[in-house]
C-alpha cells in the first residue's frame, strides 16, 4: 500500500517527459549447439503464463482489466498450442501444483523470472551490458542455467522442454492519447501504450536454458484471436525449429 | 484553486477524524468486485496472492492461524470474517496489510510487539477496516486522478517553460502528492474508527487500541535511546508519511473506546499459548535487525509475566551479538539465568560457553561448551566448538 504513492510520484515525473527510447528492442539467442529439428515430436511442458493486460492511464500508471486478460490467456494459450503443433511439437500445459511442489514450482517461476532479467539486462541491450557478456555476445556465447531442481517440477518427468511466457500490455487510455496529441503539437514525444513480453525454453534435465527472446515493443492485440497469433508468432520468433516459419506448410490431418 | 483545496482539506481533516462515532456499517454480504477497476484489481491481487500462497516467507502452521483466524472473527463477526484469507509472513516488521481482495498479511514482528489478544484483534480489525471499506479501489482512483492532472500541467508547463511556470507546476505537484498522502493519512483514520468500533462489539478489552500505540512510542523512545538520538516527536506529520502519528492515534482510540471496556478480558493467556512455540524464532529475526534498545524492550515486556529461559537466552544472545566487553559479561549472566530455569536448554549453554570465553574464564567456558556438546551431539557447528575446548582432540 504504502509503496504505491511513492510510485506514482516517480512515474509521473518521468513517463510524460522521458520519450521513447530510440530503438526498438528485441533480441533473442539460443543456447550453442542446441538445435531442435521441425517435427521432432518433442514435449512441452508451458508453465502458468505470466499474463497481465489493462489499459495505460494519462500519467502511465497501469490500469489492470480482468476481462483483457481472462481474453488474452484463452486466446494466447490457443496461439501457443496451434504454433508449436505446426512445429511438430506437443504442447503440455503444466499441471497445478499443492503443497511443497507448489512452493518449488513457485520459487522457479521467480528464479526463471531473475535469470532472464538478468540476460535482458546484462547481456541483450546495449544500456548495461556487462563486458563478459558482450565478449560471450562476440563468440555466440549463450550460458545461462535455472539449475537441475527443474527435473523434479511437478510434471517435467512427462516432457523434454519447459517453456515461460511473460507479457504485459497498457493499451493508452482515451486520456493518455490526448496527452500524446497535444504533446506532439508541442514537439513532446510521449509514448502511448506498454507492450512487453519474453519467452524461454529450458531443458528439463539440465535446466539449461536453451532459448530466450525478449522484446520491448511487441505487436499484436492479444485481447483478439487474430493479435493473440500474432503475439504468439512475435514471442517465438527465432524458436530453435521455426527458422522459417510457414504456417501454409502443415498438411496435418 | 487546487492548492486551496488542498490547503483547507487539511485544516479539516484531523479533528473530524478524531470527533466521529465510532459506529459499524451494516454487514452487506458476501462482496464481489464491480467496475472495470475493481475486477481487474481484484485480478491482479489474485494473482499476487498465488504467488504469497506459494512462498517460502509464509509461516505455515495450523495452530497459529486458526488461532488468528478465530481472533479476526471473534472480533469482526463470522459473516464477515468469511471472505479474508490471513498469511503470516516471516518479517520482523511491526506490521500488517490487506489487499483489495481480502488478502490479509500479518508480519512475524507484529506478534512481538501486541501483549495480549485485544490488541492482536486491534490491527486484524484495522485491516479489516480497510477491506470493508474498499479501501485500495480508493486510493487507486485517487492516484490516478491525481497523477492525471500533474501529467497534463507537466505537459503544459514543458509548452511554456519560464521560470514562473515551472515554478508553479512544482508547487502544483507538492499540493498533489500532499493531497495524496492526506488521503492515505484519512483512510488510516477510518480504518481505525472502524477496527474500534468492531473491537467495541466484541468480548475484547477495546482500551487495549490505544495502548498498541503507547507501546509503539515507547519502542521508539527506547531504540532512540539507545542509539543516542534525540526522542522522537510523535506528533508531527512529515509529507509523505503513510499513518498518522502515533500520538495522534492513540488519544482518539482511547477517546473512542466503549465506556464497560475495562471489565472485559483481554486475553492474554491465550494470546501468550499460541506465540509460546514461535516465540525463539521471532525473538532471533528481530535480534537480527541490530536494534538493540528495541530489542531489549520488546524482550523485557515479554518477561513482564516472568523471565523464562527462552527469554533469558534472547537476552543474552542479544548483547553477545553486539558484543562490547560488558555486553559480554552481561550476556553470561543472562546465559547463567537461562541454564538455572531450563538446565536441559543447549543453546543456553552453548551461549554461557563463548560468552565466558570472551571474558577470559577458558576452564568455566570449556565446562558449558562441553554441556552443550553432550546435549546436542550432531549440532552443525559441533565441529568447531570442539576446536575451543582446549585439550580435546576427538573428532
Amino acid at each position: 500500500m504504502k509503496s504505491f504513492t511513492r510510485a506514482i510520484a516517480l512515474a509521473v515525473g518521468l513517463i510524460v517527459f522521458v520519450g521513447t527510447p530510440a530503438l526498438a528492442q528485441e533480441r533473442s539467442a539460443t543456447r550453442q549447439g542446441f538445435e531442435l529439428a521441425p517435427n521432432s515430436g518433442k514435449k512441452i511442458l508451458v508453465f502458468r503464463p505470466s499474463i497481465s493486460v489493462g489499459a495505460q492511464s494519462t500519467a502511465g500508471m497501469f490500469e489492470p482489466n480482468g476481462e483483457w486478460t481472462e481474453q488474452a490467456k484463452a486466446n494466447l494459450q490457443a496461439a501457443l498450442a496451434k504454433a508449436q503443433t505446426s512445429l511438430g511439437n506437443a504442447v503440455i500445459v503444466a499441471p497445478e501444483a499443492y503443497g511443497d511442489d507448489a512452493q518449488k514450482l513457485q520459487e522457479h517461476m521467480q528464479l526463471f523470472a531473475a535469470v532472464s532479467d538478468a540476460v535482458i539486462q546484462y547481456q541483450f541491450f546495449v544500456g548495461n551490458r556487462l563486458p563478459t557478456k558482450k565478449r560471450d555476445n562476440k563468440n555466440a556465447v549463450f550460458d545461462w542455467s535455472l539449475g537441475k531442481g527443474v527435473a523434479n517440477l511437478p510434471g517435467a518427468k512427462d516432457a523434454d522442454y519447459g517453456l515461460f511466457l511473460f507479457t504485459k500490455d497498457a493499451y493508452g487510455s482515451t486520456g493518455r492519447k490526448m496527452l500524446q496529441v497535444f504533446a506532439a503539437f508541442g514537439g513532446i514525444s510521449v509514448r502511448s501504450g506498454v507492450h512487453q513480453g519474453y519467452a524461454g525454453l529450458v531443458d528439463l534435465r539440465t535446466g539449461d536454458l536453451l532459448w530466450l527472446n525478449a522484446d520491448q515493443e511487441m505487436g499484436g492485440d492479444v485481447r483478439e484471436t487474430d493479435g493473440s497469433e500474432k503475439r504468439i508468432h512475435q514471442l517465438l520468433e527465432d524458436f530453435p525449429g521455426s527458422t522459417a516459419p510457414q504456417p501454409q506448410a502443415q498438411p496435418k490431418p | 484553486m487546487r492548492t486551496l483545496v488542498v490547503g483547507m482539506g487539511l485544516l479539516l481533516a484531523s479533528p473530524a477524524a478524531a470527533q466521529q462515532s465510532a459506529l459499524l456499517p451494516p454487514y452487506q454480504g458476501a462482496y464481489q468486485p464491480h467496475g472495470v477497476d475493481e475486477i481487474g484489481l481484484w485480478r491482479e491481487y489474485d494473482e499476487d496472492e498465488r504467488t504469497l500462497g506459494a512462498s517460502s516467507l509464509v509461516v505455515r502452521d495450523e495452530p497459529l492461524s486458526t488461532y488468528l483466524r478465530r481472533v479476526l472473527c471473534d472480533t469482526v463477526g463470522e459473516d464477515r470474517c468469511a471472505s479474508v484469507r490471513i498469511y503470516i509472513v516471516r518479517a520482523p516488521i511491526f506490521n500488517a496489510s490487506m489487499a483489495p481482495n481480502g488478502t490479509m498479511r500479518v508480519f512475524t514482528g507484529l506478534f512481538l510487539r501486541v501483549r495480549n489478544e485485544a490488541e492482536l484483534a486491534t490491527i486484524l480489525a484495522h485491516e479489516f477496516g480497510h477491506f470493508e471499506r474498499r479501501h485500495g479501489l480508493d486510493k487507486f482512483r485517487a492516484r490516478r486522478s491525481a497523477s492525471d492532472a500533474a501529467a497534463w500541467m507537466a505537459l503544459l508547463t514543458s509548452l511554456g517553460p519560464t521560470y514562473q511556470t515551472m515554478q508553479s507546476y512544482q508547487n502544483f505537484q507538492l499540493a498533489v502528492y500532499g493531497g495524496l498522502f492526506r488521503y492515505g493519512r484519512d483512510q488510516e483514520r477510518e480504518a481505525d474508527r472502524l477496527g474500534i468500533a468492531y473491537l467495541n462489539q466484541s468480548h475484547l478489552q477495546p482500551r487495549s487500541a490505544s495502548a498498541v500505540w503507547q507501546h509503539v512510542m515507547e519502542e521508539a523512545e527506547a531504540s532512540a535511546r539507545a542509539k543516542g538520538l534525540k526522542k522522537p516527536n510523535f506528533r508531527t506529520i512529515a509529507f509523505a508519511d503513510s499513518h498518522p502519528p502515533d500520538a495522534e492515534r492513540a488519544a482518539y482510540l482511547a477517546d473512542l473506546a466503549a465506556p464497560d471496556g475495562p471489565d472485559r478480558e483481554d486475553g492474554t493467556e491465550r494470546y501468550r499459548t499460541a506465540l509460546a512455540p514461535f516465540l525463539p524464532q521471532f525473538l532471533d529475526d528481530q535480534i537480527k535487525l541490530n536494534d538493540f534498545g528495541a530489542s531489549d524492550y520488546l524482550i523485557q515486556n515479554l518477561a513482564t509475566a516472568g523471565w523464562t529461559a527462552t527469554l533469558w537466552l534472547k537476552r543474552g544472545d542479544l548483547y553477545r551479538t553486539r558484543g562490547n566487553p560488558r555486553d559480554l559479561s552481561a550476556a553470561a549472566d543472562f546465559y547463567a539465568s537461562a541454564v538455572k530455569l531450563d538446565p536441559t536448554l543447549a543453546e543456553a549453554h552453548r551461549g554461557l560457553g563463548l560468552a565466558l570465553m570472551k571474558t577470559g574464564r577458558p576452564s568455566e567456558a570449556a565446562a558449558s561448551l562441553q554441556t552443550y556438546l553432550s546435549l546436542r551431539p550432531d549440532a552443525v557447528d559441533a565441529g568447531m566448538i570442539k576446536m575451543l575446548i582446549p585439550g580435546d582432540t576427538t573428532k
